[in-house]
């Protein structure tokens, strides 16, 4: 530690900073309080609507278009099926990997970046190579990717022990029984990540459908990942830190509650090799998946409505009655849809369908983490010693998972003004309460509690700050508890209804994770065209 | 009573010789710091010394239109001069960078403290009138008006400058010259109207020239100066980076974020050994390309040829254009290339530019800074060649300054490789650049390419055929045998190869 790292960590470590930056008067930041249409989706709950004031006829109809939505809209599209609809209540499409934009430049209000694709994801590279995220693919069928989308570096550092160091996991600082425990962590991991089970199968694939139902493997889905690590015998802080916040980065739940199972997937479904990337690499834009979803929708918009809130879904003898509130023209309107695909979370799904007893299994068996996301415009910001500002930012042992800078990805030199993305789980008390709790918060409140946070590593941050916009996702994914990606539930919920409702979305797949949604989009178009026109 | 007036007589005396060693040292800053900054130090000085001789001439006019309360008139111009006088020089490093407008604002300077200092003379002449024998007073005011001027002139150059520098010189003798005036104040309070307001401003007038000298020297201590040796003749900071020019003796000396760029001495042969062995080998260039290179040196080099009809520079930074092309020592250095017909500027990032341009080019000469930061590592990345490769011709040729392969073997290399792997075919030469070192510069051609130099102009000051040959020779001390990454945007190998390499050079 030289002197000035000295310096940085004891004035740090007694929070003199925080003490002598709460004395300033407090400069006012503006930004609103975005969230996902809460009061259009609250009419679902509250509002008695009366008869439709149109009919209509469709082939298909899908609701939601999220990725899971338009996946399969683009695929039926491509199946040469023109009688379709896709309803969305936003007035951007997306769901969770929308964006935003603004004069510096665009960025993700929700997901953010796509790992390396495993290489037996046919569909899906297909899709990239469309999309020229894959500019083409090797002799050997390895694909090469755009080297304008794969993350510049530096990608990621973590704020800990005074200094930025390069990667997320804790090296600097940490003492050397805690690095080889680490080590050996990772080791582990290494190994799931090759393991197959006795059917041959990856023992973590994805989508997790795929993965091996041997039950070596499968009986780490009956207890936490904070359980398994413990019953292995780890123990180091640091490796308990770094776990927590992946479980948390990835499935917004807590290591103490998320499946060992789950858990593990995090480190070991990866498996994507590439002519010009590694396994572990990332795919990003300034705009995060808001990319893929411009690339998705290409050829779907004269199919697609927003502000469209469907409102109920039934099956009748020969057709599916959709019903939607047109949010513009404030009226009901009515499709009669040979078939139907609710890409939506299962929480509104069943809404829609007004099955009681399908309302209380998943009001008691899903729990739905809720999440902010900060929009953060700064001038440069102060910096602190160690690794320049980066893709991904993180501080070490802090509430949120940090930012991520969507101007890293331009390809310009520099920029003079920057957009960083904060996240924040909210994993503190149980999902109800955090909700109430995040409604009920002012602009004011949510600035404070960013800036006292990032104050640490950026001292000037208050003053370099000029707005700051809030996106709370009430219910932005499912939890991944134990038994919930190996129990019964998740499959019977899965099941289509009557060869005529199908359900897409990634809370059935019980990870929450591009993929996963390309993949049930891409079923559930499969069955439809099963089924229509019999 | 004789006594008491005796003494008066004296301190007055006393204050035109403080009066005097701070109007020549006002008129030498403004001299000298003009010559820093516009180069030409002959016509500076003796502009300078002529607009303020002039104005003081003009001065010494108007005294006759002064009446009444003359002591008061004398101590409200000390506190004027030593105000305006002061804060001349932090003034005029100010606005320098205003380009045009700087000749006027050090002009209008000059003209106030002389037409100011032109009062005073006269002023005391009829305080002391009645008081003095005619004869007597004439050669005393004189006398204590050319010491003056003799103090001023032997500490100017032998102590100011050098212990206090420009800014605080001035800063200083403006200090000196309100603390004269406030011991007026004090002395002759009885005689003066308003003795407690003057008395007031002189204080306040005191601490802002106080604060800023103490102000200064920390400004001084955390910028620049301390970094350079030399002196610090223009510095702005665009959105972009900080640019400082800085002069000595013998030479001009630019600055980018702290980094030497070049310097007049031997800018020459860096110039003229990144243009030449490329565009001499092109047959009848007339479309050139330049990357970066908003100093216009480059351009120089490449107007030699007679049948380039468009040079086409793209440059990030307006600052840096806008300054080589107004600033005179500049245009000087750069032949006003820039201001060239045949010169098309665009102040756009390279990156971008590249992407949407569908021009292509006989040649491109890449003049970047160093890898020294992710920001500029993009530009010599995979992705970047590749687009670079759209925009030359089949039979064109392109060059790259490629850092220093003595200091640097795995950063020049890696350039190299770099380019071989996005489908160039290279050819690495190098030469010595006193203020750089060894320093590196890649052609790469899109076809294979026998490279000739048939065309190169004649008059240059290092190139010569026989020079040429050499250059493409690499001792073993500039190779490397390390196994080295292609520079991408998701490994940025080079800006790490880059850093440690030089830091290892600099420890
Ligand atoms: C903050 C955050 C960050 C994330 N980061 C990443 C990441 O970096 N990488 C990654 O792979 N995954 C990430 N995810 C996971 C992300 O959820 C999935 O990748 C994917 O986008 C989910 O798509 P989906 O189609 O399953 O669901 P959703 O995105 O939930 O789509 C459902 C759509 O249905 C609409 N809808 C709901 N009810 C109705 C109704 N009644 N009528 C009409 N329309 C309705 C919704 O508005 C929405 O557009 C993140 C999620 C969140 C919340």
């Amino acid at each position: 530690m030289n002197r000035r790292d000295f310096i940085q960590y004891s004035v740090a470590a007694t929070g003199i900073s925080t003490i002598v930056a709460s004395c300033k008067p407090e400069n006012k930041i503006k930004g609103s309080i975005l969230g996902a249409s809460f009061s259009v989706g609250h009419l679902l709950r509250d509002k008695q609507f009366s008869s439709p004031s149109s009919v209509e006829v469709k082939q298909v109809a899908i609701i939601g278009s999220g990725v899971s939505g338009l996946t399969a809209a683009r695929q039926l599209r491509q199946q040469g099926i023109e009688g379709m609809v896709v309803l969305e209540l936003e007035k951007r499409i997306g769901g969770n990997a929308t964006n935003g934009e603004n004069l510096i430049s665009a960025y993700p209000l929700g997901a953010h970046y796509v790992p390396i694709p495993n290489n037996d994801l046919k569909e899906y590279l297909n899709f990239l190579k469309s999309a020229n995220v894959i500019t083409a693919f090797t002799k050997e069928g390895l694909p090469i990717y755009n080297e304008s989308f794969l993350c510049f570096d530096p990608e990621e550092r973590l704020y800990i022990n005074g200094k930025w160091q390069e990667g997320l996991i804790p090296q600097y600082g940490v003492p050397v029984n805690d690095l080889q425990e680490i080590e050996r962590f990772l080791q582990q991991m290494q190994e799931f990540r090759l393991a197959k089970g006795r059917d041959g199968k990856d023992a973590f694939s994805i989508p997790t459908n795929h993965s091996s139902e041997d039950p070596d493997f499968i009986k780490l889905d009956a207890l936490t990942m904070k359980e398994w690590m413990v019953h292995k015998g780890f123990t180091s802080e640091y490796l308990h830190w770094y776990v927590n916040y992946c479980t948390r980065d990835d499935f917004g739940t807590p290591y103490h509650i998320c499946s060992a199972w789950a858990g593990i997937h995090y480190f070991a479904g990866r498996k994507g090799k590439a002519a010009n990337a590694d396994y572990s690499d990332v795919l990003t834009w300034p705009e995060g998946n808001g990319f893929l979803i411009r690339e998705l929708s290409k050829d779907l918009h004269d199919y697609i409505r927003t502000e469209t809130l469907v409102t109920k879904v039934v099956k009748e003898s020969d057709h599916v009655i959709v019903q939607y509130y047109d949010v513009k023209s404030k009226v009901l309107r009515e499709i009669k849809a040979e078939q139907c695909i609710l890409a939506i979370p299962q929480f509104v799904a069943v809404r829609l369908l007004k099955d009681n007893s399908r309302i209380e299994t998943v009001k008691a068996n899903f729990q739905y983490a809720p999440w902010m996301v900060a929009n953060i415009v700064t001038d440069e910001v102060e910096e602190r010693s160690g690794q320049p500002l980066s893709w991904d930012n993180v501080i070490y042992g802090s509430e949120s998972l940090g930012y991520v800078d969507a101007t890293h990805q331009l390809l310009q030199q520099h920029t003079v003004k920057k957009n960083l993305t904060y996240y924040l789980p909210l994993t503190k008390m149980n999902p109800v309460d955090e909700r109430n709790q995040a409604q009920n918060k002012k602009h004011e409140e949510w600035v404070k509690q960013i800036i006292s946070e990032l104050k640490l590593v950026h001292p000037n941050i208050e003053s370099a700050v000029k707005e700051i916009n809030i996106t709370l996702w009430g219910h932005a994914m499912v939890q991944p508890v134990p038994g919930m990606i190996h129990g019964n539930l998740r499959k019977e919920l899965a099941r289509s209804i009557g060869n005529s409702i199908h359900f897409a979305h990634t809370d059935i797949s019980g990870i929450s994770i591009f993929e996963e949604a390309f993949y049930q989009g891409l079923e559930a178009a499969k069955k439809v065209i099963q089924y229509v026109g019999q | 009573m004789q006594t008491k007036e005796n003494k008066a007589q004296w301190i007055l005396l006393l204050a035109v010789f403080v009066i005097a060693t701070c109007g020549l040292i006002y008129e030498l800053v403004a001299g000298t710091l003009a010559s820093y900054l516009l180069g030409d130090s002959v016509t500076q000085f003796s502009t300078i010394i002529g607009a303020y001789l002039f104005s003081m001439g003009i001065g010494s006019f108007l005294s006759k239109y002064l009446g009444g309360n003359l002591l008061q008139w004398f101590v409200r111009i000390e506190l004027m001069v030593g105000f305006i006088g002061g804060f001349s020089s932090p003034l005029l490093f100010i606005v320098f960078p205003l380009a045009n407008s700087f000749q006027i604002i050090l002009y209008t300077l000059v003209g106030i403290t002389g037409v100011l200092v032109g009062l005073e003379i006269p002023l005391l002449m009829r305080i002391l009138e009645h008081k003095v024998e005619f004869k007597e007073l004439v050669s005393r005011v004189f006398t204590f008006d050319y010491i003056g001027a003799l103090l001023a002139s032997l500490i100017f150059p032998l102590l100011l400058v050098p212990q206090l520098g420009l800014i605080r010189t001035s800063l200083f003798f403006g200090i000196l010259n309100i603390g004269v005036g406030w011991y007026l104040l004090h002395y002759f309070s009885a005689e003066l109207k308003r003795a407690a307001l003057l008395k007031l401003t002189a204080v306040f007038l005191l601490l802002i020239e106080l604060v800023a000298f103490v102000f200064s020297e920390k400004i001084l201590k955390y910028s620049e100066t301390m970094a350079f040796n030399d002196q610090i003749i223009y510095a702005v900071s665009s959105p972009y980076q900080r640019i400082v020019l800085t002069r000595n003796k013998r030479e001009l000396r630019l600055f980018l974020n702290g980094n030497l760029q070049f310097s007049s001495a031997d800018e020459y042969r860096y110039h003229e050994a990144l243009v030449h062995p490329a565009l001499s080998s092109v047959t009848k260039p007339s479309n050139v390309l330049v990357l970066g290179g908003g100093d216009g040196l480059a351009v120089r080099e490449i107007l030699k040829y007679q049948t380039v009809k468009n040079i086409t520079l793209v440059d990030l930074d307006p600052e840096m254009t806008k300054l080589f092309k107004s600033q005179s020592v500049l245009l000087k250095l750069n032949k006003e290339s820039l201001l060239n017909k045949k010169v098309k500027i665009i102040n756009q990032d390279a990156f971008i530019w590249l992407r949407e341009n569908q021009q292509k080019f006989d040649a491109i000469i890449i003049d970047f800074p160093d890898p020294s930061s992710f920001s500029v590592g993009k530009l010599y990345s995979t992705l970047f060649y590749q687009l670079v490769r759209t925009a030359i011709k089949t039979e064109g040729i392109i060059v790259i300054q490629s850092t220093s392969p003595y200091v640097a073997p795995k950063s020049f290399w890696c350039i190299d490789q770099t380019l071989k792997s996005v489908g160039f075919f290279t050819r690495p030469y190098h030469n010595y650049v006193p203020s750089f070192g060894e320093w590196g510069y890649i052609i790469a051609t899109p076809a294979e390419k026998e490279i000739s130099f048939h065309s190169l102009p004649s008059g240059l000051k290092f190139l010569d055929s026989a020079t040429l040959e050499q250059l493409f020779i690499f001792p073993e001390d500039m190779r490397t045998k390390a196994e080295l990454q292609l520079n991408k945007l998701n490994n940025q190998a080079l800006v790490h190869y880059f850093e440690e390499e030089w830091s290892k050079y600099l420890e």
